[in-house]
């Protein structure tokens, strides 16, 4: 099993505890009060049967607290996710903290940092760096890129799932666009691993048809998991951040409720997907202070309230189109609030631009961002060995050294970071040397790995269990019209 | 009496005011005031405001609300103007929508919002809206532009169907057609046969401009 970063400290708690339970009785009253769309007829006949108020004409379900508390309570606070590999295997929740791949829709090219539709060979290149960074420990759906060349967009989803499988043992998220569940659940036991299922509210308060069928394909499965609601403040949420919780805490309790109704105990990872909106643009407002705070309040809820796992978004996808100064502190502020507040899991590796690309060289760059983050929450060490009061006795004032010291050799390593690919040399040195920046030496790391890393690779039978799948959904699409 | 009340119509915009705009609008037409001037006080208004928005003044709750108060008032001002059988004027009709499949409606919204501040009639379908339902309307209103916009890879797609679907009706060369939306660029509009694409809502309102021949005007 991946070992991730362990959390050892308090979490932060931005929230004192009476706004917690303001915020989380608030919650229930939007969804007693108001409650929350689900775009299908099984759902909704399954939600009246155990105690929902349903109305059929508007497929609306209104959820009795006790129904979401109890709920809440079936989820357990920490899960296992398989992978095709068990060295690969994931367990969330507790003080764990793991890192996801970013994702984009076309690749930001590593040479030129121009933005164009991938090839297939990049998709798969940018899954086997993907699977060789020692900080990135899964992927979500259709990732790293949305959109391949030469792969039809209905028949993305299966075919990035299968790519994934292929060049990586790390474990995979499923999407749930357009049935695309049906395959990848396919792909995934061919493989002989499970996905994080997944199902996504689409806000304000609404599920539809395809989410929730997804949802019950990966349940199904006996998946655990991944929930997500993913408003936009000011525009699909309240602009306010406690606002804008109670309605993304609406929206993901439902599926809470959903998902233990069809299967008791089942794991479930939350994930916090909410941007202020950019009120210029009516985009979401990537990278912002807004994301932070929401989830630095999102996590304390979810993790030290419900006590169900955590994933956060926002340090995935900056704002800045390059790697510069803006996408580091955009990263760097979304990273470490979400690492300190609790989170379970960050999205992190390679996103620029946004959701609009994905650079594997910032995926590089991105690994030491995770390792600084992790090891930051694993705190310090403090014990007789570690305070050093004999060894302070020993070397006394000037000319004492601690260079000499086995007390130092032992433990210079466990106590810092030696990143990777960051200019660490002298000004000397640095022109010397080519004046080489962090994405210089992670280009020459980009090679390194593609000349050298061999993912775990699969049988042949299930290589081509994974090609005839692709050919059944290729068909599947067709005949729906689709493709 | 006329003026102060196209006075109060052109501010009830400005100041965002829906309830006001409407009773003022219903209150010209009692009072007799010529419902072309009232059309024009309001959309003076939001012409403001649309410039505003370009020059970085206002921002999306502005541009949003103020398209609801005409959305209130104008229609009030329209049907006297039908009644009176005098034409109103405007620069064309636009008929807007999301394609099937997509709940996304902020960009559709400015764009809406920007080409009614600019002078054009826009007929707003809403979202998710089907190639059938696009149909229709074309047929009912009549639209110099049908304007589609697409937030998602998987429903950009929708966007070729309705076009497909105006092939095999006959109806695609009696309008213009135009996309957006972010998955959407001038490779991809070119390849499913549409007749333009504007990366951001501004540019939308010179693009149709531009395929009206209007762009002098501007």
């Amino acid at each position: 099993m991946r070992r991730g970063y362990i959390r050892n400290m308090e979490p932060l708690k931005i929230l004192t505890d009476a706004q917690v339970q303001i915020i989380h009785r608030g919650t229930l009253d939007i969804l007693e009060e108001t409650g929350v769309r689900f775009e299908s007829e099984r759902a909704l006949k399954m939600f009246k049967k155990n105690g929902c108020i349903v109305n059929f004409e508007d497929n609306r379900v209104r959820f009795p607290s006790y129904l979401v508390e109890e709920c809440i309570r079936k989820t357990p606070s920490s899960f296992l996710v398989k992978a095709r590999d068990p060295k690969d295997n994931l367990r969330f929740g507790g003080n764990t903290l793991y890192f996801m791949c970013s994702a984009g829709a076309r690749i930001s090219d590593p040479k030129t940092g121009e933005t164009r539709i991938a090839k297939m060979k990049e998709n798969n290149e940018a899954v086997l760096i993907s699977d060789a960074l020692k900080n990135l420990d899964y992927f979500p759906s259709y990732t790293p890129y949305f959109e391949v060349e030469g792969v039809e967009p209905i028949m993305l989803c299966p075919t990035s799932c299968a790519m994934r499988l292929r060049y990586s043992s790390k474990v995979s998220r499923g999407a749930q666009a357009a049935d695309s569940y049906i395959w990848e659940t396919q792909i995934a036991q061919a493989c002989g691993a499970q996905l994080l299922g997944n199902m996504e509210a689409a806000s304000p308060l609404s599920y539809s048809e395809d989410a929730i069928n997804a949802g019950f394909g990966y349940a199904k499965a006996g998946f655990p998991i991944y929930i997500a609601g993913g408003g936009v403040m000011g525009g699909t949420a309240p602009v306010t951040i406690a606002g804008a919780t109670i309605s993304n805490n609406a929206e993901l309790l439902a599926a809470v409720v959903f998902f233990q109704l069809i299967k008791p105990g089942v794991g479930i990872i939350a994930n916090d997907i909410e941007y202020p909106m950019n009120m210029r643009s009516g985009s979401p407002a990537f990278g912002s202070l807004g994301i932070s705070l929401h989830e630095a309040a999102f996590n304390q809820i979810w993790t030290q309230f419900y006590k169900i796992p955590t994933n956060n978004c926002a340090a995935g996808f900056p704002n800045s189109k390059s790697f510069d100064l803006q996408s580091g502190y955009e990263k760097t502020h979304c990273a470490m609030t979400s690492a300190y507040s609790g989170a379970n899991s960050i999205l992190l590796h390679g996103g620029v631009s946004a959701e609009l690309a994905y650079n594997p060289l910032m995926a590089i760059i991105d690994d030491d961002l995770a390792a600084i983050v992790g090891k930051h929450l694993e705190g310090i060490v403090v014990d007789s060995e570690s305070m050093a009061i004999e060894l302070i006795k020993e070397v006394g004032p000037i000319p004492g050294t601690y260079l000499d010291k086995l007390h130092t050799k032992n433990y210079w390593r466990r106590e810092n970071y030696v990143p990777k690919c960051a200019d660490t040399l002298t000004y000397p040195e640095w022109i010397t040397s080519g004046k080489k920046s962090a994405i210089d030496y992670a280009r020459e790391r980009m090679e390194e790995i593609l000349a050298t890393h061999k993912p775990i690779p699969l049988t042949s039978g299930q290589n081509k269990d994974i090609d005839r799948m692709l050919k059944e959904a290729k068909k599947y699409y067709k005949d729906k019209g689709m493709l | 009496m006329s003026s102060d009340i196209l006075d109060d119509l052109y501010r009830a915009v400005l100041n965002l005011n829906s309830k006001d705009a409407e009773h003022l609008a219903k209150k010209s037409i009692e009072e007799g005031v010529d419902p072309l001037k009232s059309a024009e006080a309001l959309t003076k208004g939001i012409r403001e405001i649309g410039e505003g928005f370009a020059k970085g003044d206002l921002f999306l709750p502005d541009l949003v609300l103020g398209s609801k108060v005409l959305q209130k008032a104008l229609p009030v001002i329209q049907a006297e103007i039908k009644r009176q059988g005098k034409k109103a004027n405007i620069k064309g009709r636009v008929v807007i929508g999301t394609v099937f499949g997509d709940m996304h409606s902020i960009g559709k919204g400015m764009v809406a919002t920007l080409l009614l501040s600019s002078g054009y009639e826009v007929i707003d379908l809403g979202v998710n809206v089907k190639s059938t339902v696009f149909i229709k309307a074309v047929k009912k209103y009549n639209p110099d532009i049908l304007a589609m916009s697409a937030l998602l890879t998987t429903t950009a797609y929708e966007q070729k169907n309705v076009v497909k679907d105006l092939i095999s009706k006959e109806m695609r060369d009696k309008i213009k057609i135009i996309v957006g939306g972010a998955p959407i660029n001038q490779e991809f509009a070119e390849s499913i046969g549409a007749d333009g694409y504007a990366p951001t809502a501004p540019l939308a309102v010179t693009l149709v401009n531009k395929l009206l021949n209007l762009d002098q005007e501007e």
